[in-house]
């Protein structure tokens, strides 16, 4: 052993000569970690969040360039094709109407996609501002607000959807595709932002009598810009996570409505009409797919978002996971 | 617990009257003149368009006009529908069954969901509970009507075990499929509610407490982890009776059920706007009474929310 030096009868560990004072340094100027890094840190990790932006890469795909998966048109029908088996190039066969299934389902994709996102943003947007408002100014606002949002939240969303649906199909029965994609979309964020105004408020409650608030106060941020900078962005955790996952409970009301009748007219090509379509297939118990690779592809959709919701909200709140 | 139940009936009041205003909106949206409408497009001389204005309240100011309608909406007077029935005796006829269906899905709902949610919640983390979590995600990603389907293809059609469609003479042995199908949008929900309201329970400091002196594994669940758990579920449960009545128009329709759903389904295919409003504006008024009772029920239950 070179440690041991002449006339040394045994190791001596070298005395540690850190100075104290690099010890209790504090690297003032290091930027603290923000919750969304860190919650980015622990979900490049999740098995659940690489599998849910899969499946949505996937469906994103399907949506900008369907030429990619299907060369079929999907809206060429011809009778003579009424349920002819699976083909070439046309791997589920073809609809009672001999349209193609495969191309259908991928041309779907869009519409039944853009009912979920744009709904999702409109009730997330303003879900944020009246719960941000409630929550921080209290009071009469609050009142005003939480009881305002009873009102909406007292009718249960597909009962309200129909019969909003229904009014509005009798004052506006000729509309094109993003038409009759805004009444759906409309009819369902009037009735759904409550739920996240009730989440924002609840969060907003919480934050505002934490300490870094008062901090803020204390080093002259106004009223508006604590709210802004420091109360909204801690409170819109929760509200991402349920926003995440009610864009595919959207999507799910969406085909209700179409098995209805009420959802996209017949000539959009839709998830919900299809499956809505198919329907008398499934009782005679036949040709099967016509129905199942529409409900499929919606069914994976839904839980792609569901799986990123859930990814989200462990990722931001790893406590919950390890109880 | 006076004070709150005055509170919460006050509270019932505003909503009520908001949600009766909101259908009423709609229904004055329709486009065309209401009295073509009842007279079926025919002209009308000017003597039978005031009778009928009249009748219907339809020169008051809009204001007395959705009164009248809140007023009717209470005295369940629903107006009639196209064929000439009042719609309440329609309601009559129907609501039964559905009331049957949605009590019977509440039953499924509330067993299979706190059992299996309590089983999942006590061994976290363990196979049972990783399974429970994958079938609920994937209730909860499949609509509700492609699982009706697939029960009636499966149980009714291919295995012949019931009948796929109910029909007019329904009893409770036929409405048992329905209503397993009814329970399946919400037994998702509840399954996971329950897990993790037990889990966060079985930490909690009274239960160790009950460890500590010494009762039995089975009596800490059952007296004091599932006792506290259950609270927050059997308010979900409670409020889900808006969605078992959506969700029993889908359920009834592919079924063939002789319930209000059906009844709302065939009045939107018929285009009756009329009709349809008036069924909805029942079952809002059935489900703000509910909350009520649920809410009133969760009071006694817990004696902490009177005092909050």
């Amino acid at each position: 052993m070179s440690d041991i030096r002449p006339g040394q009868e045994r190791y001596v560990a070298p005395i540690d000569e850190t100075p104290l004072r690099a010890i209790d340094a504090v690297n003032v100027d290091a930027v603290p970690e923000n919750q969304w890094k860190e919650a980015w840190k622990r979900l490049r990790t999740s098995v659940l969040f690489w599998l849910a932006t899969g499946i949505l890469l996937v469906i994103a795909a399907m949506i900008f360039f369907p030429s990619l998966f299907t060369g079929a048109d999907p809206k060429s029908a011809d009778l003579m094709n009424s349920f002819s088996p699976p083909s070439d190039g046309h791997p589920f066969g073809y609809t009672q109407q001999g349209a193609d299934v495969w191309a259908r389902t991928v041309h779907g994709a869009r519409a039944s996609v853009a009912v979920g996102v744009l709904t999702t943003i409109i009730v997330a947007v303003l879900g944020i501002i009246t719960g941000a408002i409630a929550g921080f100014y209290g009071g009469i606002v609050d009142t005003l607000i939480s009881r305002f949002s009873d009102i909406f939240f007292s009718i249960p969303l597909l009962l309200a959807c129909i019969v909003v649906i229904s009014v509005l199909n009798n004052t506006f029965p000729e509309r094109g595709f993003w038409g009759s994609v805004f009444v759906v979309v409309a009819a369902l964020s009037l009735f759904a932002w409550p739920q996240i105004t009730r989440q924002m408020r609840g969060a907003v409650l919480e934050i505002k009598n934490l300490e870094f608030v008062d901090a803020a106060t204390a080093i002259g941020a106004s009223k508006m810009k604590n709210l802004r900078r420091h109360i909204v962005p801690n409170a819109l955790a929760p509200v991402i996570v349920a926003s995440t996952i009610s864009l595919g409970v959207f999507i799910v009301a969406e085909s209700s409505l179409s098995f209805l009748g009420l959802g996209l007219p017949a000539n959009v090509v839709s998830w919900g009409n299809d499956i809505s379509a198919a329907q008398s297939q499934v009782r005679s118990g036949q040709n099967l797919q016509v129905m199942f690779v529409p409900a499929a592809a919606l069914a994976i959709t839904v839980l792609g978002f569901i799986l990123l919701g859930e990814a989200v909200r462990e990722a931001l709140d790893p406590k919950a996971r390890k109880k | 617990m006076w004070w709150y139940v005055g509170k919460r009936l006050l509270q019932t009041i505003p909503v009520f009257l908001g949600a009766t205003l909101i259908l009423f909106i709609l229904l004055k949206l329709r486009p065309g003149d209401p009295i073509l409408n009842l007279a079926g497009n025919k002209p009308v001389s000017q003597e039978v368009r005031d009778a009928l204005a009249a009748q219907y309240h339809l020169d008051d100011p809009l204001f007395v006009q959705w009164l009248q309608f809140a007023k009717n909406a209470i005295t369940l007077n629903f107006g009639e529908t196209f064929a000439g029935q009042p719609v309440f005796d329609l309601i009559k006829q129907t609501f039964p069954v559905t009331v049957v269906l949605a009590v019977m899905a509440l039953a499924i709902d509330a067993i299979l969901g706190i059992t299996l949610g309590t089983i999942a919640g006590l061994r976290r983390n363990g196979w049972f509970d990783s399974s429970a979590l994958v079938v609920s995600l994937l209730l909860l990603s499949v609509p509700i009507f492609v699982v009706g389907f697939v029960m009636q293809l499966v149980f009714g059609v291919k295995l012949g075990w019931v009948e796929p469609t109910v029909g007019p003479d329904w009893n409770i042995g036929k409405l048992l499929l329905p209503a397993i199908v009814l329970a399946i949008a919400n037994f998702a929900y509840t399954i996971r509610l329950t897990r993790t309201s037990v889990a966060e329970n079985l930490t909690a400091d009274h239960v160790r407490t009950a460890r500590a002196k010494g009762l039995s594994n089975g009596l800490v669940v059952r007296r004091h982890v599932l006792r506290n758990s259950l609270v927050p579920v059997v308010t979900y449960i409670g409020i889900n009776l808006g969605s078992l009545m959506a969700g029993a128009i889908i359920t009834e329709t592919i079924f063939n059920i002789p319930g209000i759903g059906n009844a709302a389904y065939t009045a939107i295919q018929k285009g009756e706007t009329s009709t349809v409003v008036a069924i909805v504006t029942f079952m809002v008024l059935v489900y703000v009474l509910m909350s009520l009772l649920v809410d009133l029920i969760y009071a006694v239950l817990d004696p902490r929310i009177r005092y909050v």
